[in-house]
């Protein structure tokens, strides 16, 4: 072939490459010609309880947020505009009224129905009350002494308004925030029955027939495969209906022509996709050719495929999604070996200097995270975040690291490990129950199957020896590590110094952070058994105060006192929606999803 | 024969029990931390967790829990307590389902996969290995052979993604990504083209560790006595191979569709992952990383039933192949 025939071939392909690269510009003026939108399943994670009086067995973001909260609405909706707050239109009731001394609260109802036409009144919530008391020890977000414990009445004043009547005095935001977020009307005229035969009664009144309610409705939400005939599941208060679901996870709801809500549904159908692995739902994500023909139209990038992340760019806009959560992973303190150690603040504090978030962000996560440094997440900006916190009370300093721990009695070996040289409790020794020769060498599990996480474990194990600290990692399944993590028992064996899940904790459905159930003492889910009188104190201080400020004096307490130690937060999820489906951003830290605000352009 | 198949039947139910022993406890003493607080997370508290344990007989002592899930399993527990013979293989702690509605609705599709998969292996790998066999050590064997060894040893994962970039993705796309989502067999029968990639995938692998087999096998038989005497009395080609020497090959080829009935019922964990279809094998790597006993057992005791029936088939079909084979004793 000639110079010149080759140029001229040359020429005709860069044209043809000219007119399909142009041709698929104009793809975005194309009109998408479709009235249902899917919605994809996290791996593994289909739904399958829908009884909102969930047990922490289906306590999950796919029972409750991205599936219940389509059909049953909580009495207060929290999440707006991307924001944590309270969501005055899309709640069930007005904003609660407190009484003076803070002990009891009055919720007025508005004039919502279900969708069979009857009205939404106070005996719906009481039915609530009434069931989760009964059966507090199989709901999830029990916690020994707050609610329902703390409500030691309810009365109704009308159909409309309730009172709830405290066993002492919460603060508003508080209460508010953590305690009626998680109370969700349910249909009395239908539920409250003890079999498929019996009639409908008030049999939750009395703590026995609450029981036998709670029990035939949870035995009615073991049934998947019939959701969408039953007629319990026929009658819901939120924009959408069940229309047909299996055991696989595959959903398909209708609008609810009846809701209530400011928002009606545009789209004629929402359905939910499971997936077994992420890799199948990239796979799915991949195969689609046009934004006509998605069959994910609002799916996600696994992680360790964001390299790839401009391959869909044409079809799918890329949109981090961050949850209002925090990341951490406990040191035991119960540990009598290691536990010691951990108790001495210049410890942690070391740990946490030795912490290169920075780094971990960059290269385990591609960027796709942002750091944590104390109980109050960083990400959305909320005025929950105080200065301190955000401040990072402990940037990376490995240098920091070793004079902490020269200052107080070690003898640092960078590469090995360091040990105890001077033991004893005063100035400049190593701190009560730390022994001479006692090692700086600890266990850290950490859950399998992350790349990322090993990544940043790889990291952390080789900052950490800068000091002297020796991590022997070692990983597990997500649920061991989770089983692993608790207080030891005196007289019982005592294996782990670190656990590390890859997560922490998410503020849902009690969202005001005070932290009261994983950093009180005591508190269920404490994992490392930290304890200390000052966070306590704070933390009941923050429960009562009406003032935002008393949260922060807790928050900026515990980012220094380090009950365990702080990893970046990874977004939640890296969606990837279709370009055409509209009204889906912001995205809800809250994870909740709102498919009745969606259309095709 | 009866008797040895009754003798055998007997046998795999003392090896299933025995299975089921062997598992109990491996799942019950092998580290772990509390069963209770894997499955219901960071957020469960001390109160939740012994509600847990007491609504699961985890409470209980080991011994206590093993005759309890034995009474279960069998349907004697049920018939002692007087609520006539039911057999219950539990209740999934994750799922909201029993373990035996998880296996109605995933044992078909398993089947259905790893079967048609099978029986495509069978019905390629024995021509393909006969004709190998009659060719061999020319440029078409050669071709076969070596075509043979490069999907024997690609892993499936990789030749599944293959697959489906070069069907499902931009190249051609003609062919879905994943497999049927049906819950039914019928539905997934009605998403027949999306059966494609998954059964292609396990399909070629087999057909060429099958092909490999038979032509090993149908070489060695077509050198022996019973071929000369066959063709000295004048039988023809095609008579040699396909009445004569077809039933003594297969002989090896029935031990590995023997041992593959257990693997129809267990199903494909990798092929089921990557084409996201919900089988036995991925239920089983869930119900392993969640710790979810009841699931767990359930499935390796049907496994463990279909792998003991299919050496039992095995050793039948030995016996119809070649008449010299009697289990008189």
């Amino acid at each position: 072939m000639s110079g010149a025939s080759r140029r001229a071939k040359a020429l005709v392909v860069g044209l043809a490459l000219t007119v399909v690269s142009l041709a698929g510009c104009g793809a975005s003026a194309v009109t998408v010609n479709k009235s249902t939108a899917t919605f994809a399943e996290q791996p593994g994670a289909a739904p399958n309880y829908i009884f909102p009086l969930a047990s922490l067995k289906y306590f999950s973001v796919a029972n409750l947020t991205q599936f219940q909260f389509l059909m049953y609405r909580p009495l207060y909706w929290f999440g707006e505009n991307g924001q944590v707050k309270l969501n005055p239109q899309l709640s069930i009731a007005n904003p609660p009224t407190f009484s003076s001394d803070g002990k009891a609260v009055t919720v007025t109802l508005k004039q919502w129905v279900w969708s069979d036409g009857q009205p939404i009144t106070s005996r719906d919530v009481e039915f609530w009350q009434n069931l989760v008391t009964a059966n507090k020890l199989n709901w999830a977000a029990y916690s020994p002494g707050e609610y329902p414990d703390n409500v030691i009445s309810t009365t109704i004043n009308s159909p409309t308004s309730i009172t709830f009547n405290l066993s002492r005095a919460y603060g508003t935001y508080f209460f508010t925030y953590n305690e009626l977020s998680q109370i969700t009307p349910l249909p009395q005229h239908l539920w409250d029955k003890e079999a498929v035969t019996g009639s409908v009664g008030d049999f939750d009144k009395t703590p026995a027939g609450a029981v036998a309610v709670f029990k035939f409705l949870d035995q009615q939400s073991g049934m998947i495969s019939t959701y969408d005939t039953n007629p319990l599941w026929r009658v819901v208060s939120g924009p959408w209906k069940l229309k047909h679901m299996d055991t696989s996870g595959n959903v398909k709801m209708v609008p609810n022509n009846a809701y209530s809500g400011p928002v009606k549904p545009k789209l004629t159908e929402f359905d939910e996709i499971p997936f077994a692995k992420d890799t199948s739902e990239y796979n799915q994500l991949k195969a689609s050719t046009s934004v006509a023909s998605t069959a994910v139209d609002y799916g996600y990038l696994p992680f360790q495929d964001v390299p790839q992340k401009n391959a869909l760019s044409s079809i799918y806009t890329f949109v981090p999604w961050s949850g209002w959560l925090i990341t951490y992973f406990p040191e035991n303190f119960t540990n009598p070996r290691s536990g010691p150690i951990f108790k001495q603040l210049y410890f942690r504090q070391a740990m946490q200097d030795l912490v290169d978030q920075t780094t971990f962000i960059k290269r385990a996560y591609f960027g796709f995270a942002y750091p944590t440094h104390g109980p109050v997440p960083l990400k959305p900006a909320t005025n929950f975040a105080d200065q301190v916190e955000q401040a990072n009370p402990y940037p990376y300093s490995p240098k920091a690291a070793v004079s902490l721990l020269q200052q107080n009695g070690w003898t640092v070996n960078p590469n090995g490990i360091s040990t105890c040289a001077s033991p004893g409790t005063g100035a400049g020794q190593c701190g009560a129950g730390v022994g001479a020769g006692a090692q700086a060498s600890f266990k850290l599990e950490y859950a399998s199957g992350l790349p990322a996480l090993d990544a940043e474990m790889a990291q952390l194990k080789s900052d950490f020896a800068l000091a002297g600290i020796e991590l022997n990692l070692s990983t597990a399944p997500f649920n061991t590590v989770v089983g692993n993590s608790v207080p030891c028992v005196a007289g019982q064996a005592c294996t782990w110094d670190m656990e590390c899940w890859g997560g922490g904790w998410i503020y849902s459905p009690d969202y005001y952070p005070t932290g009261d159930e994983i950093f009180s003492t005591g508190a269920g889910s404490n994992s490392g058994g930290f304890s200390d009188p000052m966070n306590d104190q704070l933390t009941l201080a923050s429960e009562v105060s009406n003032d935002v400020s008393a949260l922060h004096a807790y928050e900026d307490y515990l980012a220094t006192a380090l009950p365990v130690v702080w990893l970046p937060t990874i977004y939640s999820q890296l969606s990837e929606v279709n370009t055409h489906l509209q009204g889906t951003q912001p995205q809800d830290p809250l994870l909740q999803i709102y498919p009745e605000n969606w259309s095709w352009s | 024969m009866l008797g040895y198949i009754v003798r055998r039947l007997l046998q795999a139910v003392l090896i299933t029990l025995g299975v089921t022993l062997v598992v109990f406890l491996l799942l019950h003493i092998i580290p772990g931390g509390s069963v209770a607080r894997a499955i219901l997370g960071p957020r469960a508290n001390a109160l939740q967790i012994a509600q847990f344990n007491r609504d699961n007989g985890l409470d209980q002592a080991l011994p206590v829990q093993y005759i309890t899930y034995l009474g279960q399993i069998t349907g004697f527990g049920s018939l002692f307590a007087g609520h006539g013979w039911q057999i219950n293989l539990g209740y999934s702690y994750k799922l909201n389902q029993s373990v035996a509605s998880i296996l109605v609705q995933d044992i078909p599709r398993t089947m259905l996969l790893v079967g048609v998969s099978t029986a495509l292996a069978i019905v390629v790998a024995v021509p393909l290995g006969i004709y190998q066999a009659v060719r061999r050590n020319r440029i078409d064997d050669y071709v076969l052979t070596a075509a043979s060894f490069i999907f024997y040893s690609m892993p499936i994962f990789w030749l599944g993604i293959i697959l489906i970039v070069i069907f499902a993705g931009g190249l051609l796309h003609v062919l879905p990504s994943e497999g049927p989502q049906g819950t039914t067999f019928g539905d997934v029968l009605s998403e027949l083209p999306a059966l494609i990639l998954p059964v292609a995938s396990l399909s070629l692998v087999t057909i060429a560790s099958f092909s490999r087999y038979m032509r090993s096998s149908t070489i060695e038989n077509m050198v022996q006595d019973y071929v000369r005497t066959a063709r000295a009395k004048g039988a023809s080609n095609s008579r040699v191979l396909f009445v004569h020497v077809l039933r003594n090959a297969m002989i090896p080829l029935l031990t590995l569709i023997g041992l593959s009935i257990g693997f129809i019922f267990s199903g494909a964990l990798i092929t089921e992952a990557l084409f996201n279809y919900p089988g036995m094998g991925y239920r089983f790597w869930n119900a392993a990383q969640s710790q979810d006993y009841p699931v767990i057992l359930g499935i390796i005791i049907v496994a463990a039933l279909a792998t003991v029936i299919g050496n039992l088939l095995a050793d039948v079909m030995y016996a119809v192949a070649d008449p010299r084979v009697r289990y008189s004793k």
